[in-house]
Formats: structure tokens, C-alpha cells, sequence
């Protein structure tokens, strides 16, 4: 009983100076959390944007790997091999979950996230990651669809811990992820619940006019029978029959 | 100084020194590119160039070229650009800038074979050669001049009554892309009529019924059985894919999103309704009646009836994008030499083709690139280009002379 009691001690000790010593080591005291500040915005127009992401925050002795789970809806997509030649020239460093088809459309199309692998930086990491808009049903006026990207998790993992696992102890929740952009093994990152400049971004596309359905197909009927006919009565005259 | 200008394109003309010339302009720009490349953020080479080395590189592994999403070429394109994956990635260029400029080559002959003096062929040939719309495209990585060179190789061989070879580049064609199979009808014709002695003023019935004697059976034979094994190995060898993506895919290939076309804007809009079969239909109709009817009206005239085939073909298609331009560019050449407009007259046909392509380019750049709501303009242009493709065409052949078999035998 008594050695119980003693080993429960024991274990509390070790469990408080060890929490208390990571607090410290790996750099992630609540007080620097509390400054680490995410924003993303949406660049360029038309259907070819770019999503710009940009987390500050306190300087910090220790290297901590950054890393943004963005869930993209079926109205946008990435071209993974955009993003091949993007990581040789200029280091940008995304993964996708699944597959992405280049031409469906949006009704057609599954959404999927983007796993964004931030380079280390002093006080501002920046990535600027590209997507595309797929193209949407037409809707009964024509005009613009709105598509709305929500707000990615953001995933912190101090480097001290590349070979160990987070104590689950720490208040924020751990998150299974690829330690890197080249997926080889999972590693435990800590999700935080940053302050977001904004919470979601969204973009508009065009969409076609369903209400203009039957005057473009009589107009486009049309003008393929008279052309049709010009063409006809040209071959008609002047071949050799 | 007329006289000086005289020579020089005298000395110009000259077959080695215009397509030595054209070789070295396009290794410079195949240069250029990689330079590009290197340096600048918007690349030289074309998208497509990066699809067929992916592809080659799953050759290379073992696998299908189909891993790579966007290839919808045959296997033999990955297999013949092996080399972009063990030697240079710049070789796939290379060869087609070859390809380009044999393509120049065979056209000369063509010329030559039809009576032209070296001059006449060299000028007429140079619209080929030192055209940038073709310079452009070889020199960026893309397949057409493949496709040109063998077609062009199909005519040659039947100017030159070699129809094994002829039906073995035939088969060739046809299996990289479909077009050339609206070729099938004015070959066949072509190839019945030109043994026998009547000329003119033969009825359809006969016509059809010349269609089976030796030479045509003989041509359909070889040319169906070097297409037949061609897709049964790589039907074996990558299954279904490989017919998805190099046939089923462009045949029923319903593409909504903005293209030359005059169909666009009316399938992106019945897409999903229950209209979408019958308005696919209707819009195939106008192009087989045009490709039944120029097939029987100028099959004496092969070059011109293919140039006019494939014209029709791309005009009235359901989709259109400016490679589809090359397929009947490489044939231009040999429709020029009987083209009875003055220079004035074709300078202006052209300007009106290129201001109707201008049309479509600024509203389709506001809606890719602006974000704005221009389907109803991107349209309208295209009709109006469809509009301006058929007069350029019924201008062509209302001043075109068309050969006709008794010519053929005059310069035989």
C-alpha cells in the first residue's frame, strides 16, 4: 500500500516536472500561442486564383514545423502537377488527399483537402497556394456562383518531438498527419485554435443562363443549318459530279 | 534593288536552303524554350508536353500511360517519347521539330509530283515552313506535326500509286486521331476512279458501285488490319483505358467549358436537361451531310477534298481548340497552287479569320481571367466565327480549279 502510495507520488512528480519542463522546451507555453496569428485571403480573379496564407507569431528559439489542413469544396480544385513543378521552382511544398480530376464540373466533383507544409520562418511564414474554379451548373439568371473555402486547422509540431509522440496532456488537441510533403510516416501535430483574421474566404464564378437555354439553341441551330446551307449550295454548284 | 530582293528569294526558295532554314529557326526557338523555362515564371513548353513525358515515364515503369490524368493520346506517342526519360527530356521536341520539317519536305514533293516548277513548290511549301503557327506548336512539345507528317505521307504514296504503303500510314493516322477517318470516302473514290476511263458525269449509283474493285478492297484490307492489331496489342496490353481515352473519350466528348465551338454554349446549357441527346444529334448532322457531299464532289482532287474535309470537320465540331487549326494547315499547301484569288483577296480572308478568332479570344480572356459574366458574348463569337469560317471556305471554292482525272492523265 505504502509502496503504491510512494510510486503514485513518484509518478506525479515526474508527470509535473515533465510537463513543466516541456512547457518550456518544446516552446509551446500558452502565452505564445496565444500570439499566433493566422490569415487567408484569396488573390487574382476569374476562375485561376491563389489562396495566400500567412501565420505570425512571436519569435521563438525552437524550430516548430507548421502545417495548414485546408478542406476545399467540389467548386475548386488543384492541379497536383502544378504543384509538382511549383515545389521544384519554388519550394511550395502541398499535399493532396485524394486524387483531383482536372475538368468535371462541380456537380460532378468530390471536394478534398490540401495538407500545406509551411517553411519555418522567423516571425511570418507566407504561402501562396493556387487553385482553379471548376466550372458549375447554370443557374435560372445567369450571373455568379459564390463558392465559400472555410478556414483551414492549423497544426503545429515542435521538431524536438520528431521521434516521440506529443504527451497527451498539453490542452489542445492531437491530430494524426503526414510529417512531411513527401508522405512517408505519420507523426502527432497539435491543433490550435488560433484567432483567424477571417474566418472563411470565397470567390465568385461565372455560370451560364438557363433562362437563355432555348433562344441559344434555336440561335446556335440555326445559324449551323444556314451555314450548313452556304456551304451546300457552294459544293453543290462547283463540284465535279 | 528589285533585282536584289528577286534573288534573294530566288536563292530562298531553293529546297535545301528553305528547309535548312526552317530546321535552324525552329532549334533556335527549341533553345529559346529551355532558356524560358528556366528563367521566367510563364513556360514556353505546352502543358501537353509535360503529359506525354509523365506518360513516357509510366512506360518506363511498366504501367500504363493512362496513370497520367489528361492522356488521351495512343500508347505509341509514350512509347516513341521513351527517349524524353533515358537520354534528354528535350528529345520528344526534337523529333517533332523533324517531324515539322519533313512534313515540308513531303509537301514539296507533292507540289513537285503535281507539275510545279521548284520555285512554285519551294514558295508554296514555305507557307508551311516558315508559318509561326506551326513553328510554335512543334517548338513547344506539341504531337501535331506527327499527325501531319503522316498524313501527308498518305497522300504522297497515293500520288504516287504505292497503296500498301499509302494504307499503312492511313492506318497509322487513324489510329493517333480520328479526323483522318473522313478521308476514308474520298481515298476510296479516289482510288476506284483513277484505272478507269470514264471522267465526268458518272451517276451516284455507279460511283458507289466502283467502290468494290481491287485497289479499294486491297487499300481497306491492309489499312484495317494495321489498325486492327494496333488497338487489339494495346487493348491487351492496357485494356480499357486505352480505348476510353484514345477513341470513346473524343467521340462522345461533351466539353461544357468554353471552347471555339459553336455548340459551346448551347451543350453547357443543356448539359443536364433531357434535350442534351437530341441537340448532340442534330449538331452531328450538318457536318457527316457536308463531309458525304465534298467527298463525292472532289475526290478527283484529293489534297483539296481532304483540306475541305477536315475544314468542315473542325469547324462543325462539337468541340474546338486551335491545335484542331494545324489539321488542315499542313494541307493548305497543296490547295494554293489552283486558288484563283489574288493576293489582296487572300490577305483578307485571312485578316477576317483572324479577326473572328480575336472575337472569341477577348470575351472568352474576360471570363477565364477577369472573372466576368461574358457566356452570352463567348457565344455570339463563336457563331460569328463558324459565320466567317464557311465564307472563307465557299470563297475557296468558288475561285478553286480543281483537278479532275483528265488533267491527272494529261501530266502523267
Amino acid at each position: 500500500m505504502i509502496i503504491l502510495y510512494f510510486l503514485l507520488i513518484v509518478f506525479c512528480l515526474i508527470h509535473c516536472g515533465h510537463s513543466q519542463k516541456d512547457e518550456v522546451i518544446c516552446g509551446l507555453a500558452s502565452s505564445w500561442l496565444e500570439s499566433v496569428v493566422l490569415s487567408v485571403n484569396i488573390e487574382k480573379k476569374g476562375f485561376h486564383r491563389e489562396l495566400l496564407y500567412e501565420v505570425k507569431h512571436d519569435p521563438t528559439p525552437h524550430v516548430i514545423k507548421t502545417l495548414l489542413i485546408q478542406r476545399l469544396p467540389s467548386g475548386v480544385y488543384m492541379d497536383q502537377y502544378q504543384l509538382a513543378s511549383l515545389k521544384e521552382d519554388t519550394g511550395l511544398e502541398v499535399l493532396l488527399d485524394s486524387s483531383v480530376n482536372l475538368e468535371d464540373p462541380a456537380y460532378v466533383s468530390p471536394g478534398f483537402s490540401a495538407l500545406v507544409y509551411l517553411r519555418p520562418a522567423e516571425r511570418v511564414l507566407q504561402a501562396a497556394v493556387p487553385i482553379h474554379g471548376r466550372y458549375h451548373r447554370p443557374s435560372n439568371s445567369g450571373g455568379w456562383e459564390k463558392v465559400t473555402i472555410e478556414g483551414p486547422k492549423l497544426l503545429l509540431r515542435p521538431e524536438k518531438y520528431e521521434t516521440k509522440t506529443l504527451p497527451a496532456d498539453l490542452p489542445h488537441r492531437v491530430v494524426k498527419a503526414p510529417c512531411t510533403v513527401r508522405n512517408q510516416s505519420l507523426c502527432s501535430w497539435l491543433e490550435i485554435q488560433t484567432s483567424l483574421v477571417s474566418d472563411s474566404v470565397s470567390l465568385k464564378l461565372p455560370v451560364g443562363n438557363l433562362s437563355l437555354a432555348g433562344p441559344v439553341c434555336a440561335g446556335t441551330v440555326l445559324a449551323t443549318l444556314l451555314c450548313c446551307a452556304l456551304l451546300f449550295r457552294s459544293v453543290w454548284k462547283h463540284g465535279i459530279f | 534593288m528589285a533585282l536584289t530582293a528577286e534573288r534573294f528569294i530566288f536563292r530562298l526558295l531553293n529546297f535545301w536552303v528553305l528547309h535548312s532554314l526552317a530546321l535552324v529557326i525552329r532549334l533556335f526557338l527549341v533553345g529559346y524554350g529551355i532558356y524560358q523555362d528556366k528563367t521566367m515564371v510563364v513556360k514556353y513548353t505546352d502543358i501537353d508536353y509535360h503529359v506525354f513525358t509523365d506518360a513516357a515515364r509510366f512506360v518506363t515503369q511498366g504501367e500504363s500511360p493512362y496513370n497520367r490524368s489528361t492522356y488521351r493520346y495512343t500508347p505509341l506517342l509514350a512509347w516513341i517519347l521513351v527517349p524524353n526519360i533515358y537520354v534528354t527530356p528535350h528529345f520528344g521536341k526534337l523529333l517533332f521539330v523533324t517531324c515539322d520539317v519533313l512534313s515540308g519536305v513531303l509537301l514539296y514533293r507533292i507540289l513537285s509530283l503535281q507539275g510545279l516548277s521548284s520555285n512554285a513548290a519551294g514558295c508554296f511549301s514555305a507557307v508551311w515552313l516558315l508559318n509561326p503557327l506551326p513553328i510554335g506548336v512543334s517548338t513547344r512539345g506539341s504531337a501535331e506535326a506527327v499527325l501531319s507528317l503522316l498524313v501527308l505521307s498518305t497522300l504522297l504514296c497515293l500520288e504516287l500509286k504505292r497503296l500498301f504503303m499509302a494504307a499503312f500510314f492511313y492506318a497509322l493516322s487513324v489510329h493517333m486521331k480520328i479526323y483522318p477517318v473522313t478521308y476514308a470516302l474520298p481515298i476510296a473514290l479516289y482510288i476506284s476512279s483513277r484505272g478507269s476511263l470514264e471522267g465526268k458525269g458518272r451517276s451516284l449509283f455507279r460511283i458507289l458501285r466502283g467502290l468494290f474493285n481491287k485497289n479499294v478492297v486491297m487499300f481497306a484490307a491492309v489499312a484495317g488490319v494495321v489498325f486492327l492489331a494496333l488497338t487489339i496489342a494495346f487493348y491487351y496490353m492496357y485494356g480499357w483505358d486505352f480505348l476510353h481515352e484514345t477513341y470513346l473519350y473524343h467521340l462522345t466528348r461533351r466539353d461544357i467549358r468554353h471552347n471555339f465551338s459553336p455548340y459551346f454554349y448551347m451543350m453547357y446549357l443543356s448539359v443536364e436537361s433531357e434535350w442534351s441527346l437530341v441537340l448532340g444529334l442534330v449538331s452531328f448532322l450538318p457536318q457527316l451531310l457536308l463531309l458525304l457531299l465534298t467527298s463525292v464532289a472532289f475526290y478527283a482532287d484529293l489534297p483539296f477534298c481532304c483540306f475541305l474535309n477536315t475544314a468542315i470537320f473542325v469547324s462543325f465540331n462539337k468541340v474546338c481548340t486551335s491545335q484542331y487549326f494545324l489539321w488542315y494547315l499542313c494541307l493548305l499547301p497543296l490547295v494554293l497552287p489552283r486558288l484563283r484569288l489574288s493576293i489582296k483577296q487572300g490577305a483578307g480572308l485571312l485578316l477576317l479569320w483572324f479577326i473572328g478568332q480575336g472575337l472569341w479570344l477577348m470575351p472568352a480572356y474576360y471570363l477565364e481571367f477577369e472573372g466576368h459574366n461574358t457566356f452570352v458574348y463567348i457565344w455570339l463569337a463563336g457563331l460569328l466565327f463558324l459565320f466567317i469560317n464557311s465564307f472563307v471556305m465557299v470563297q475557296i471554292i468558288s475561285h478553286y480549279t480543281p483537278r479532275t482525272f483528265h488533267q491527272t492523265k494529261k501530266t502523267e
